[in-house]
């Protein structure tokens, strides 16, 4: 599943990516669906890509600075940690795995 | 009959838990059928002198929201499989708390394999007012830090008679109170409405209501330069201008409510938002009321301030006319007006 913007590298982009594995692909999906709704402002100098290959959430940014590219990739780490947190808490099972990620 | 028939086909109860985070105040509540289960919260203080920003607000958020879902769940005695719906608010407010409450909600929801519903924020209070006063048809007066409207209901839609058209009411009260270094605990509205108790002298600021709607930013630009002068030479006090201040802009408040009050030929009046719990403000109000033969209703702090019940009832209403919102559709937005959402609970 994982397409997108790697193999056609916009001229003078700076690109950053990122894989985080879950226990299985059925938490993958749920930060998948938790994670995307939220869209980059448009025009904003920024673009993300989310997609789920097995039991890995493959994220993918875009920018046209870096300083643009830090606060989106901080902001998200941020709402990932959230969503295993809430995964560990109110989820049926224990996510060991991917609790080594934040 | 009826009873036995209730016996053996028990009417199903919707539950409904409610996300809310749209400023400072992060609460998670749960609704059955009209009856509060539970309704945490916690408030971001900011100290004196400052106000809140989005990403510390955030960061505030994401540091609690887990622990006031856990107790919201305790308190009402339920286990996830209990709950029918997920609600939360979709806007209008900050970006960043809105999106932040938003993951967690999503996350819940298909963890636990519910129904997802995306709550306007201004609908969340006018639902809860309505919920818990009963005021069947008011004119609401929607008051906050965030927004200031005059709203009556017509035609599946709560329509907006009069608003701020610059900065909300309680932005104008929480500004001043940075001014002179008032105390945001609880709130900064609280602590300049216990101080304009002991304010002795009214001074004239700007009274600024054009036709329907109001405005808040020149007085307060005034008031701050009034501040500065007069607390300093001492010709008024601190609390002088506490109640100054409160008396003109609950007076504008009074006035447009009034007016629409007029146009609808309404007799019931409902005070939301986190302003409408001033007592003064409801005092004024109630004046107006008992002189037009209307009735006044409003709420105490535990519902006129953003929390997660409010979210939850909404949700309610709309759960039960039919509406869930998609995953893909579940976008927060930071500008949400009340008047875009048919209201498909209500004739």
């Amino acid at each position: 599943m994982a397409t997108g913007g790697d193999s056609n590298l916009e001229a003078g982009k700076l690109e950053f990516s990122l894989d985080v594995p879950f226990p299985s692909s059925h938490e993958a999906l749920i930060a998948l669906r938790s994670l995307s709704p939220d869209q980059e402002p448009r025009r904003g100098g920024i673009s993300k890509q989310l997609s789920v290959s097995g039991s890995t959430l493959s994220v993918r940014w875009s920018a046209d600075e870096a300083r643009i590219l830090r606060v989106s990739v901080s902001s998200f780490l941020d709402h990932l940690s959230l969503v295993i947190e809430t995964m560990e808490m109110f989820g049926p099972s224990l996510l060991c795995d991917a609790a080594q990620v934040c | 009959m009826q009873s036995i028939l209730c016996f053996f086909f028990p009417a199903t109860m919707t539950v409904v838990i409610g996300f809310e985070g749209s400023a400072n105040k992060i609460g998670v509540g749960i609704i059955r059928d009209g009856e509060v289960l539970s309704n945490p919260r916690r408030t971001y203080i900011t100290p004196p002198g400052q106000g809140f920003m989005p990403s510390d607000t955030a960061r505030h958020h994401r540091a609690v929201i887990l622990t006031v879902l856990k107790e919201a769940l305790e308190e009402a005695g339920l286990k996830p499989a209990d709950i029918d719906c997920v609600a939360y608010t979709k806007g209008p407010g900050m970006g960043a708390p809105l999106v932040t409450v938003a993951i967690v909600a999503r996350t819940v929801a298909q963890l636990w394999g519910k129904p997802l519903l995306g709550v306007n924020h201004c609908i969340g209070h006018i639902e809860m007012g309505r919920l818990i006063t009963k005021a069947s048809n008011p004119t609401v007066l929607y008051v906050s830090g965030g927004n200031t409207q005059v709203i009556a209901y017509s035609e599946r839609r709560y329509r907006i008679f009069g608003e701020t058209i610059d900065i909300a009411v309680g932005n104008c009260l929480d500004r001043f109170a940075r001014v002179i270094k008032i105390s945001n605990d609880p709130s900064p509205g609280y602590n300049i409405e216990q101080m304009a108790k002991t304010g002795t002298q009214y001074v004239e600021l700007p009274y600024t209501v054009k036709g329907m709607d109001v405005s808040f930013s020149g007085i307060l630009s005034y008031i701050e330069e009034a501040a500065n002068k007069m607390l300093s030479s001492g010709q008024c006090t601190a609390a002088d201008l506490c109640f100054s201040l409160q008396e003109t802009v609950f007076a504008m408040l009074v006035e447009i409510t009034e007016r629409a009050m007029a146009h609808c030929s309404s007799q019931e009046v409902l005070i939301v938002g986190g302003v409408g719990c001033n007592l003064r403000l409801q005092e004024m109000m109630g004046v107006m009321c008992e002189e037009r033969g209307a009735k006044l209703f409003a709420t105490d702090d535990r519902f006129c301030i953003d929390n997660g019940a409010m979210i939850a009832q909404a949700g309610w209403e709309m759960f039960q006319s039919g509406q869930v919102t998609e995953l893909e559709d579940s976008w927060i937005t930071q500008r949400y007006r009340t008047d875009e959402v048919e209201v498909t609970w209500r004739d």
